[in-house]
């Protein structure tokens, strides 16, 4: 019984000690003592800040308690996360009672798991930042209990055009973005960065080989192109963009050509993917002829948005298809007479339109009154017409509200910088169809990553374009089809 | 085909122990055939005998089987060591962990497990847990928000293998056939003789024939299959790659370094700082060394002597160069951290004895201090080997996401591909299995062959 006794108090001391190790961790260096005297000394530490724990409340406690709203966003860059940081600082100055807190992550995707498990432990942010392409997803999800992880903002605002004082822009977004992001009917989320891909070309050079007009069409870009490789200090390259799946969503939107079925799921759920279209086919080819004629520079990463950039930038081509996104970093940093232009569509059918691109922020389900009402209004805060035109003239995302370009043309902000109006015009140009709305697919995300490693391997292994594309139309729907499985009605 | 499993398990436990039990009556037989049938019984318990469900094909019948069998057989070793502890013929491990026993906790036997306790509670949470859920997972359809999950069995697995039964269970008899073959002939052959070196030959033929035999029942691709052969070639080459130039590279570096410089701990210090580095820096900082347009090293070559270097992505050989020369260089300061203090070790009267016989430089390296080196160069072989198959992930992903074309695709790379960024659990988890399973393997062979060839010094 005795030694029951000795073992215990040993093994009560070993755990003491090991106590005193982790509370050591906020201030170590200080307990130089033997470790009978430094067991008590961490036994009482421990007590005092279990003290100090339970008093925590009634001290740090402001008389009325704020209320936190989570703001998790997929941007991890000094300007658009500083961007985000400033306006939640601006509403929380604002609105006392309310706590705006942002936090960055690496990517839409990281955003988007973290959020589901976070719904499932019970401690949801209010408001996150999700991309374009998972809209389908976004809509499909549902926490474990299987409630929706998220609202439909318009249901939110119930008609109001004022929340905590902030007028609700809701209403003056613009239509390629309204449209895009309307499902059934509803206007789900509020958009934020929204873009669309525009053509970026060094006018020095094209000027030089004779070119005196962005091309327009694909042919005119080939004859733009042999005149720019025949001179005599040529670039590397003519032409280049990422191999990024969104390029491709674009020239089928030109094209008038569907991605998925069901009106590209617009007007049903899409459950079959087509990747071997004419329109897909006809620009893969005109992709390939001019990698093989050596005009286009593949920079041989999969969406290299870095690699394209600095190709530019540093003169080894001189036309770049880009997101109009960076239509000011592009403004600050060319070395040369820059003229953004539409991206070049195939001349041979006619040109149906461009569609968005960028991300939209999601309201998460089952938020209290006063929270939902303070993520609401600082959503419409976040896009009033002074936020959004700010935010086009820090980056070239496209004003997201009609207010925020009737502000811009008001400040005389486009007959300084032309270029930043190239972007919206192109969108405005789109006829309202479903091939230029965009396809909603679910796994879409799988299914960029299909698309554009077929056209990686098309382009550096030299293969034949339909037949490659038929290995990848056959995985898409393979991705697709289980998407259903899981997610379908 | 479930019956046919469990009466052949029935049958095998005998079988089994009659040829590795010493003392044999018809009771141990009996408890040897109930053995193999409870063990073979497990994997259809958990997993519902989905195996052999209507609409399956044979070779989800041979995954059924084959893990039967394996657990069956696994149970029957475990019989085994109990047997023998019975018997009173506890082999040289059972002693040492008798030994140890021994020294006993005479307050019971929980006493142990309370102090235990902190460290298995920390494995259960953060290790066991999440590699049983990698299990459950492997064998479903899932999604994260997703609102059900489908069971799919061995799909996920059937995908990467090829869909022929007969070529599934000829192509690992015939490897086994050829290394004991090749055994045979080794120990029917006398030194010296030419038979004896054709017999090298066959036994290094044996060893690539396991190699062979899994290339080809990975799958080609197409036909809804993944086509996992690809990943596997890359993975072989690439892993290979970073071992080899990291260890040899890590010794090369460290016998130089270990003769006498002035400044020579400063110089030996700095030769560790690669290490420091995590993966994703190595990654970045050789992109910024090859990348085509950015690139230090393209561009002074450009300059300097006109050269174009070709972009490094676009090649397989290239790409795949780079991948290892990145990922060898961030290895290489752990490795000379180990041989430089190996070297410390290697006795020096030895070395003064052999120079005093007149041994070249070289044969001094070669036949004193590579031997001397052998259990730090086990160890380092398999750190080196965890190493590339886990951690490389950041490098690739900065240098070529797996451009060309997949062809730096590795099996962890893909795992992560699936599993993360398109958020495919079942896949993910299925290959996480395979990579476990094949992890386990390479270690458990490197234990028999290499492990029995250390010298651990001593008498």
């Amino acid at each position: 019984m005795k030694g029951l006794l000795k073992y215990l108090v040993l093994f009560a001391a070993v755990m003491l000690v090991a106590a005193a190790c982790s509370s050591d961790d906020t201030d170590s260096g200080t307990d130089t003592t033997a470790t009978a005297t430094e067991t008590t000394a961490a036994a009482t530490e421990t007590t005092a800040a279990a003290t100090e724990t339970t008093a925590a409340p009634a001290t740090t406690a402001p008389p009325t308690e704020k209320i936190d709203i989570d703001f998790w966003v997929a941007f991890s860059d000094e300007a658009r996360l500083g961007f985000s940081e400033d306006r939640a600082a601006e509403f929380n100055e604002k609105h006392p009672d309310y706590n705006v807190r942002v936090t960055s992550f690496a990517s839409y995707n990281d955003v988007f798991d973290a959020a589901v498990l976070a719904v499932d432990s019970g401690e949801p942010p209010g408001l996150i930042h999700f991309f374009e392409a998972a809209t389908r997803q976004a809509l499909d999800a549902v926490s474990d209990d299987g409630n929706p992880i998220f609202k439909s903002v318009t249901d939110a605002v119930a008609g109001r055009t004022e929340i905590l004082g902030e007028p609700v822009v809701l209403d003056s977004v613009v239509d390629a973005a309204r449209n895009y992001y309307t499902v059934d009917g509803s206007f789900y989320s509020m958009p934020w960065n929204t873009s669309t891909t525009v053509m970026f070309n060094n006018m020095d050079m094209l000027n030089e080989a004779g070119i005196t007009e962005p091309p327009a069409t694909w042919a005119e870009v080939e004859t733009a192109c042999a005149a720019v490789m025949a001179l005599a200090d040529a670039p590397s390259g003519c032409i280049t963009w990422p191999n990024h799946s969104w390029f491709v969503e674009q020239s089928l939107g030109q094209q008038g050509e569907l991605l998925g079925n069901a009106d590209n799921g617009r007007t049903g759920r899409a459950t079959e993917v087509d990747l071997e279209s004419e329109g897909m086919l006809a620009y893969l080819d005109w992709w390939k002829g001019l990698s093989d004629s050596g005009y286009y520079t593949y920079t041989g990463l999969q969406r290299d948005w870095d690699g394209t950039s600095n190709a530019f930038l540093a003169h080894e081509v001189a036309m770049l298809v880009y997101s109009s996104s960076d239509t000011t970093f592009f403004g600050d940093n060319a070395d040369f007479t820059l003229e953004a232009s539409f991206m070049p569509s195939n001349g041979d059918t006619d040109y149906v339109g461009n569609l968005i691109g960028g991300a939209t922020i999601w309201m998460l389900d089952g938020m209290e009154a006063a929270t939902e009402d303070g993520a609401l209004a600082f959503l419409n805060f976040f896009s009033n017409p002074e936020n959004a035109a700010a935010w086009h003239q820090l980056t070239g995302y496209i004003p997201i509200t009609q207010d925020a370009v009737d502000l811009l043309e008001a400040e005389g902000w486009y007959d300084e910088s032309p270029n930043s109006k190239v972007a919206s015009d192109q969108l405005a140009a789109a006829k309202n169809t479903p091939a230029s709305l965009g396809a909603l697919l679910g796994n879409f995300v799988s299914i960029r990553d299909v698309i554009t490693i077929a056209i990686e391997d098309i382009l550096v292994n030299d293969l034949d374009v339909a037949t490659r594309m038929a290995d990848a139309n056959a995985e898409a729907n393979k991705s697709l089809e289980e998407y259903e499985l899981l997610f379908g009605g | 085909m479930l019956i046919v499993g469990l009466v052949v398990a029935a049958l095998l436990g005998p079988l089994y122990v009659w040829l590795n039990v010493e003392r044999r009556s018809l009771q141990r037989y009996a408890i040897g055939s109930a053995t193999a049938v409870a063990g073979a019984a497990i994997t259809p318990l958990v997993m519902g005998s989905c195996g052999f469900a209507e609409g399956t094909t044979g070779v989800d019948h041979l995954l059924s089987l084959t893990l039967m069998w394996g657990a069956a057989w696994i149970a029957l070793i475990a019989l085994r060591t109990f047997f023998d502890k019975a018997d009173g013929k506890a082999k040289e491990s059972a002693a040492m962990a008798g030994e140890i026993r021994t020294g006993g906790y005479r307050m019971g036997w929980w006493v142990p497990w309370v102090l235990l306790s902190p460290t298995l509670l920390i494995l259960i949470v953060f290790l066991y847990y999440p590699a049983y859920r990698t299990f459950t997972l492997s064998s479903k359809l899932a999604k994260l928000g997703a609102p059900r999950s489908v069971d799919v069995c061995f799909g996920n697995f059937t995908e990467l293998l090829i869909l022929n039964p007969a070529k599934l269970v000829a192509y690992p008899l015939i490897a086994i056939a050829v290394i004991y073959g090749a055994r045979f002939w080794m120990s029917h052959s006398s030194p010296g003789t030419w038979s004896r070196k054709g017999a090298d030959v066959a036994s290094v033929v044996g060893m690539m024939a396991i190699f062979i035999a899994m290339y080809l029942m990975f799958s080609p691709g197409g036909g809804g299959q993944v086509d996992y052969r690809d990943v596997y070639v890359n993975t072989l080459i690439i892993t290979v790659g970073i071992v080899a130039f990291g260890m040899i590279g890590g010794l090369a570096v460290a016998y130089l370094a270990f003769r006498k410089i002035r400044g020579g701990s400063a110089y030996r210090t700095l030769l560790i700082w690669p290490y420091a580095i995590s993966p994703a820096v190595a990654g970045v900082l050789f992109f910024m060394i090859f990348d085509p347009t950015a690139g230090i090293f393209t561009h002074g070559m450009d300059v300097v002597f006109g050269i174009d270097v070709p972009n490094y992505r676009e090649s397989a050989v290239l790409a795949q160069a780079s991948i290892i020369l990145a990922s060898g260089w961030k290895i290489l300061g752990y490795n000379i951290l180990f041989y430089l203090a190996g070297l410390q070790t290697v006795s020096t009267d030895q070395i003064e004895a052999a120079v005093i016989d007149g041994a070249s430089s070289w044969q001094r390296f070669y036949k004193i201090v590579m031997p001397a080196l052998s259990p730090i160069t086990f160890f380092l072989l398999v750190t080196n080997l965890v190493y590339a198959f886990f951690e490389v992930y950041a490098t690739i992903d900065f240098m070529t996401k797996g451009a060309p074309a997949g062809k730096t695709s590795i099996a962890i790379y893909e795992i992560i591909r699936v599993g993360v960024n398109n958020g495919d659990l079942g896949r993910g988890a299925a290959q996480s299995v395979l990579l476990f399973a094949a992890v386990i393997a390479i270690t458990l062979w490197q234990f028999r062959t290499t492990g029995s060839k250390v010298s651990y010094g001593g008498a």
